[in-house]
């Protein structure tokens, strides 16, 4: 009967349910990146809300947090809306060349953080 | 959200499709199908595993038939679950998700479980249908068992690690 509850404890313990949605695995840590300039589009929406921001270098798709995290912390749609100017910093994508993903956004004034 | 342009057709029209958006938008549609997703695996992992360590030797008071028989219909109702809130999550980024390797494998290994449980368990278990407690089970019904415990334990290790790759 040992062996049996072994194998089922390692059954349970496989399928860790963190309930994260994304990791920040396809994100390059280890370069902190700031993105800067005015929001052109923005999609208040799950699992992450993002935002086009046109900075001096390039067009940036901004991945923001979940809309209950952004609500929660004062990120309302209204912050992050159309005409507003962003400071994004964050992680480059390692995947898709103008994504990022925000670390933290500061809009009028106002830091939040999206981790 | 940004559609994938060179992801299939029909995977971009699920996405743009009135249901994805009503998902996106909703504050707590996406989150909750991600907590039932979580919820249903429960209850089919749990089924799964009494149903397979029973037909490996576990709890062998019991004569397999009256474990394994309500297991797997428990085991069905928690794919069934699985399936609906799965679909929540996969509509509201289609192209995103399906285009991901990982999911490819998980999709892949999702219909070998249900043909192993189909094809080879369910002939195996009729075998054991009659059997009485503590009898040894044939090999193949053993088989049959590791490899359904195998396959699933992997289906929900790359449920996690869409979200990583």
């Amino acid at each position: 009967m040992r062996r049996p509850l072994v194998f089922f404890a390692l059954l349970l313990a496989a399928p860790a349910a963190v309930l994260a949605h994304h990791g920040w695995g396809s994100y390059d840590a280890s370069k902190t990146i700031v993105v800067e300039g005015p929001i052109q589009a923005s999609s208040y929406t799950n699992p992450h809300a993002t935002i086009t921001v046109k900075a001096p270098d390039k067009t940036w798709t901004v991945t923001l947090a979940p809309v209950a995290r952004m609500q929660s912390r004062g990120a309302t749609a209204e912050l992050v809306g159309i005409g507003k100017t962003v400071k994004a910093e964050g992680y480059a994508s390692k995947a898709e060349p103008d994504e990022m993903r925000a670390e933290r956004i500061t809009v009028d004034g106002k830091t939040v953080e999206m981790r | 959200m940004l559609v994938l342009a060179d992801a299939p057709q029909f995977l971009i029209a699920l996405e743009q499709s009135g249901l994805a958006l009503a998902i996106r938008q909703s504050t707590w549609a996406y989150p909750a199908a991600n907590v039932g997703h979580i919820v249903a695996l429960t209850l089919f992992a749990g089924s799964v595993a009494i149903m397979d360590m029973r037909l490996l030797g576990a709890f062998a008071a019991a004569p397999p038939a009256s474990i394994v028989r309500p297991a797997r219909r428990m085991a069905m109702l928690g794919l069934a679950l699985m399936a609906l809130t799965g679909f929540m999550l996969f509509a509201a980024e289609a192209s995103h998700v399906a285009t991901n390797g990982v999911f490819q494998v998980k999709a892949g290994l999702i219909a070998l479980g249900i043909l192993n449980a189909l094809l080879i368990a369910g002939p195996a278990l009729a075998k054991v249908a009659d059997m009485p407690a503590g009898a040894a089970l044939p090999a193949r019904v053993r088989l049959a068992a590791i490899v359904s415990l195998l396959i699933w334990v992997s289906v929900a290790a790359c449920g996690r690690l869409i979200a990583y790759f």
